[in-house]
């Protein structure tokens, strides 16, 4: 009987010292160091798609036509054909570069 | 009408709403901060620091909770696992910031002077012992869950509990009812 009632009263005792506390700020100061809601995929694809077809439009229309698109490229076709060569492996190495360095970074932020 | 936990939880993977996870922390910050601050026995900060380092690893997790403990249960376990990571850097985490918890106790619920002799003899028994009894006879958690959240067998966790309670029943015999 004494053994239960020392049982109880300690129950009681350490329940007691488990007050609540308030929060005082401390939510707050959580949801701040949440990382970042991420922009939704489709969401970025339409951006993206979106600043292209304007700034095209825009730059079309300022070039008067987009001539200076007709000349380059016949400009280009004039070249020396070791220059265009060249040119073609400096622009496969310059999208091989990027793609890399974005699958690396995709594959760090997955790990951590 | 109080969200549940698990719609609050759905609520969060399906919407990434900061909103609803604000709410579960609002919910759960005393019990996860009270349970650190007995863990920790050291500045009051540490272990606010500590439940802060707590909630944001459960929302970067968020998609491994599973539901098949109460979402407290797995809080806990993530707060101890933040707790004991800390722990092996500091070594020992010895004190207690005592003013700071006076403060901000009621001071009409029980004797300043018992609750000083409860709050010594806590930090007076060895880490798995109070881990146990501040989780089974504080939080409420069945020996079960107190088990998942430390990480051990069941039978160790009720050998703590009852250790931890009879070094408490002797520490405070003089307070005891006649």
């Amino acid at each position: 009987m004494a053994e239960n009632l020392q049982e109880d009263w300690l129950d009681a005792r350490l329940r007691d010292e488990a007050p609540y506390i308030d929060d005082a700020g401390f939510t707050t100061r959580v949801v701040r160091k949440l990382p970042a809601r991420p922009v939704r995929n489709w969401l970025r694809a339409m951006i993206l798609l979106g600043l292209t077809i304007s700034a095209s439009a825009i730059a079309y229309f300022v070039s008067g036509g987009g001539w200076f698109i007709a000349e380059g490229v016949t400009r280009f076709a004039l070249l020396p054909l070791p220059v265009i060569w060249l040119c073609a492996a400096g622009a496969t190495i310059l999208v091989m570069a990027g793609g890399l360095l974005a699958a690396i970074s995709k594959a760090s932020s997955r790990s951590r | 009408m109080p969200l549940a936990d698990a719609d609050l939880v759905a609520r969060v993977l399906l919407d990434d709403d900061h909103h609803a996870f604000a709410e579960l922390v609002r919910n759960h910050q005393s019990s996860v901060r009270g349970l650190l601050r007995q863990l920790v026995r050291t500045d009051v900060t540490l272990a606010d620091d500590l439940a802060q380092e707590t909630f944001v690893r459960a929302y970067k997790n968020l998609r491994s909770f599973r539901g098949e403990a109460r979402f407290s249960t797995w809080l806990y376990r993530i707060a101890y696992n933040c707790f004991r990571e800390e722990a092996r850097k500091r070594k020992e985490l010895v004190g207690i910031d005592e003013a700071q918890l006076e403060s901000e106790h009621d001071p009409q619920t029980t004797d300043p002077a018992l609750r000083h002799d409860l709050a010594q003899a806590l930090q007076a028994l060895p880490l798995h012992e109070r881990s146990a009894v501040v989780l089974c006879c504080q939080n409420g958690l069945s020996h079960d869950e107190a088990a998942r959240v430390l990480d051990i067998p069941l039978g160790t966790v009720k050998t703590n509990v009852l250790r931890g309670r009879e070094k408490l029943k002797r520490a405070l015999a003089a307070w005891g009812p006649n």
